[in-house]
């Protein structure tokens, strides 16, 4: 291709730090591709009440599934999801397009051509 | 049954990779839905083409890659079974799934009438995508054929 592939209908990234495990996404994605596991942790400061807050531990789209919609990236509160440009990630199993957080925060950094 | 006799010859267009113009790989694609206007796209930027566009290759093809793009609904799917027996008949076939309504289903993931996906025969590679881009398509076949090549 001659010009640079625009991010639409490319990749759906995630910033995991920004992720607060409100499972929002995971509530209005139509065809149910994502997959969220937390738990919750108490903090303790000094002079204030203890709270608890998500700790996020696994973030999966099973880009098998997704429609490319991008509802998950509209009602994120956080910000948490972004497009990203890479459109070339096929996979020779089924299950090989389930894409972890690991996999899914590269994609921040990453441009279509770095695939 | 004559319908599906119709249907399978209705299915196939046979491309041609631009960037392997001597790779005896033909690819086949079964454009059950919107996915197929992507393989149209590839064409329009000529990444494929039509192979009755072409004059006709001194070799026959050796092996050929099943473009799956679109929903299998439950009505077509004997067809596309079907024509891919016929395929494997005539040599090594390679299949893609071309986007999430091959794959699993995708947006119709729970219609009634809408297969979860390719089930009757075995999937080589899956390109992901509602649609997937073109040029992932030819991303994809580029690496097919030339596995298919080298084997």
């Amino acid at each position: 291709m001659t010009s640079e592939p625009s991010p639409r209908r490319g990749v759906i990234a995630l910033i995991p730090d920004a992720c607060t495990s409100c499972m929002l996404c995971v509530k209005e994605c139509p065809t149910w591709c994502i997959e969220l596991d937390s738990h919750p942790e108490q903090i303790e400061e000094l002079g204030a009440r203890p709270r608890t807050v998500n700790v996020l531990d696994d973030f999966r789209i099973d880009y098998g599934l997704c429609m490319y919609c991008g509802i998950c990236i509209e009602v994120c509160p956080f910000d948490a999801l972004e497009w990203k440009p890479d459109f070339n990630y096929p996979a020779s199993t089924r299950s090989g397009l389930s894409q972890d957080t690991q996999q899914l925060a590269r994609w921040l950094a990453e441009s279509a051509s770095d695939s | 049954m004559a319908v599906y006799d119709q249907t399978t010859t209705n299915l196939l267009v046979v491309w041609r990779l631009a960037s392997r113009p001597n790779a005896r790989v033909q690819v086949m694609g079964a454009g059950l839905a919107c996915c197929s206007l992507e393989v149209e796209a590839a064409a329009a930027t000529g990444l494929l083409v039509r192979e009755e566009a072409e004059p006709p290759k001194p070799e026959p093809p050796t092996a050929t890659v099943l473009v799956v793009a679109g929903t299998i609904t439950e009505a077509l799917e004997p067809a596309l079974e079907r024509l891919h027996a016929e395929l494997v008949q005539q040599g090594p076939v390679r299949v893609m799934s071309f986007g999430a309504c091959a794959t699993s289903g995708g947006p119709y993931w729970d219609a009634p009438t809408v297969a979860k996906g390719i089930r009757s025969f075995p999937v080589e590679s899956y390109v992901p995508g509602c649609p997937p881009r073109p040029e992932a398509l030819v991303a994809e076949l580029e690496r097919l054929v030339d596995s298919m090549a080298a084997a």
